[in-house]
């Protein structure tokens, strides 16, 4: 990313700045820090959480610096319609997956990762691909929120990119390491609390400050007409399409979510749910909106970089004071995505790999559980920062572990509701749904023939099956048909033969419709079915009485690893 | 879209915003009251 020509603020505010933010959450976490944390309550808060504080912590933790930037990016490259085609989407699939997490907290009660479900619903195989995805997926969005910080800082100060990253790394490591999940949620509050009233200040300041409304007339010149088209169908096709089918992927595959999703009170998943929602899509939108903006005014961003534009339109329309509250708000999204990627990641080292895997359930030391999670955020941290210096290139490997939690999505959710699924269906169809997305994405194969065919029908395929789960989980399994179907006549007579040229939406529809298909052909004949009470048998807590009881429950219903170490598969119920 | 129009498109986030931010803030805040009214911890 370049530079701005010249440093906003003075070292000795900046340092103020992030001693005031990071000092101030810390102070926040100690009000709630115990000396002997308990090994549950740090993984999900005891299951118990209300709805302020989960609500505010499930839009914090949608909304990472890059949701920002790209909104920005979106509205700035296609027009007035391109902040809802990055927003509106990405809210909606907030909505889109709460009735799937009240049948997933239904199903597993007490559970702390959906991996740890998985494990308890197929075993080891299903829950090593999601345990692996969500450590890959997290480590990536750790190391790209510390590189935000990394640019804002030292766009904004004299201090350099890595003084950047290593300040923001520290922080976020301060506060988060030694309660956990708990800490995590609880100064998420505080920073959607700055994130969004920053917003509710900043937008309009800019658009008065920018002489707007009159600047809608003066600027009109500027945009082309697509870009001035709230229905473009380009905005649709290359930044809307692809985004609706990855945040469905991303929703359901990220532990982040997930983890929210078994903390907070059954009873308020749906208002937490409605209001990250809205929270999210207006938040996100109203940014995007700066890009719409500076696209009217002819604005260029430093070094043609549209990364810049939201810090650029900031540093040129804002006075300090307000300055200073943007870069706490980028400081507390980047934040508090990031502290959820650790408490993530620690949960998953805790529960999936040392709780079910290294221990065994029922020989999990819960203290021993605490020194793995607090070790891994200190080791997740230091990978983070080093792989920050490499400056890979984080949208490809954003792209992969979306294809690839796309290709879970299926699997995961049928998992969840027909007993016929299978951990042989499950691991096969994701590993053919990943065989064929990687050509398809990384035009390893030419489009232009045969190839290309197979590919329109098999993403038309792909568009039923992510409108037929839209659906599914509101209207059930007949609408969901009917949908899905719909979609399809719908959609083939325009997508066959042109849809190959989205390589991006044609990858993440593949894997879609490969796993499902296969999934569904291996499950279809499976005779026995699977006795979903048992989910909640074998998971639930390490560390009280309850988790005794859950052994007691353990002992009588058939949990014991079987001789591959995974419990029993399904076939073990009465159907 | 007209110059009101395209206005009103662009005002409307930052009021939706200030509107889910008092909720959020009004939910917390309430929660905080009961949690100190009972004695437990609000986390």
């Amino acid at each position: 990313m370049g530079e701005l020509e010249t440093a906003q603020f003075s070292a000795l505010v900046v340092v103020g700045l992030l001693v005031f933010f990071y000092g101030g959450t810390f102070l926040i976490s100690t009000r709630i820090g115990k000396k002997e944390e308990n090994a549950d309550g740090y993984m999900t808060a005891g299951n118990n959480i209300g709805f302020g504080i989960s609500a505010a912590s499930m839009t914090a933790t949608w909304i990472w610096a890059s949701s920002m930037y790209a909104s920005a990016t979106s509205g700035y490259t296609y027009g007035i319609s391109g902040p809802i085609h990055y927003g509106l989407w990405g809210a909606l699939m907030i909505l889109f997956i709460y009735p799937f997490g009240k049948r997933i907290r239904a199903v597993a009660p007490k559970a702390h990762t959906l991996a740890e479900v998985m494990y308890a619903r197929h075993g080891r195989s299903s829950q090593l691909m999601l345990a692996g995805s969500n450590i890959v997926g997290s480590l990536i969005s750790l190391m790209s929120n510390f590189i935000a910080g990394g640019v804002l800082i030292s766009m904004l100060s004299p201090f350099t990119f890595t003084q950047g990253v290593f300040a923001v790394a520290a922080g976020v490591l301060l506060y988060t390491l030694w309660s956990g999940f708990r800490a995590s949620v609880l100064t998420d509050f505080v920073q959607v609390v700055a994130m969004l009233g920053a917003v509710a200040v900043i937008v309009p300041f800019i658009f008065l400050a920018a002489d707007f409304p009159a600047a809608f007339e003066t600027g009109a010149g500027n945009l082309t007409a697509e870009q001035g088209n709230f229905f473009s169908s380009t905005a649709f096709m290359e930044q809307g399409a692809p985004y609706i089918a990855a945040v469905l992927a991303y929703a359901i595959g990220n532990q982040t979510i997930a983890q929210r999703l078994f903390a907070v009170k059954a009873s308020l998943i749906k208002p937490t749910f409605l209001t990250a929602t809205v929270g999210y899509g207006a938040m996100v939108i109203g940014v995007g909106m700066l890009g719409v903006l500076a696209l009217y005014l002819g604005y260029e961003p430093v070094g043609g970089d549209v990364n810049n534009i939201i810090p650029g339109m900031a540093a040129e329309y804002l006075p300090p004071v307000l300055l200073a509250l943007f870069f706490v708000m980028i400081v507390g999204a980047l934040s508090s995505t990031a502290d959820s990627d650790l408490a993530a990641l620690s949960s998953i080292m805790m529960a999936d790999v040392y709780g079910q895997n290294v221990a065994g359930k029922e020989k999990a030391n819960p203290r021993t559980m605490l020194l793995v999670g607090r070790i891994t955020m200190v080791v997740a941290t230091a990978a983070a920062v080093a792989f920050a210096s490499l400056q890979l290139n984080i949208l490809d490997l954003l792209v992969f572990v979306g294809a690839l939690w796309g290709a879970l999505v299926f699997p995961v959710l049928a998992s969840f509701y027909w007993d016929k699924v299978t951990g042989k269906a499950f691991t096969t169809s994701v590993v053919a749904a990943l065989a064929v997305f990687l050509p398809v994405r990384f035009g390893w194969i030419p489009v232009d023939g045969l190839f290309g065919i197979v590919v329109d029908v098999l993403s038309v395929v792909g568009i039923g099956v992510v409108l037929g789960l839209m659906v599914f989980g509101f209207f059930g399994a007949k609408a969901a048909k009917i949908v899905g179907v719909a979609a399809v006549v719908v959609s083939a007579p325009f997508a066959v033969g042109s849809l190959h040229e989205y390589a991006t939406l044609c990858g993440s529809l593949v894997a879609y419709s490969v796993s499902t298909i296969v999934c569904w052909a291996m499950s279809a004949r499976h005779r026995e079915g699977f006795d979903f009470a048992l989910i909640a048998q074998r998971t639930g807590d390490f560390d009280d009485g309850d988790s005794a009881a859950a052994a007691g429950a353990d002992a009588a219903a058939p949990a014991a690893p079987a001789a591959d170490g995974d419990p029993e598969p399904a076939g073990t119920g009465t159907k | 879209m007209t110059t009101a129009a395209l206005t009103a498109y662009v005002l409307m986030w930052p009021v939706l915003v200030a509107v889910v931010l008092f909720v959020i803030s009004r939910g917390f805040f309430r929660e905080w009251a009961e949690a100190r009214r009972d004695g437990r911890d609000l986390i």
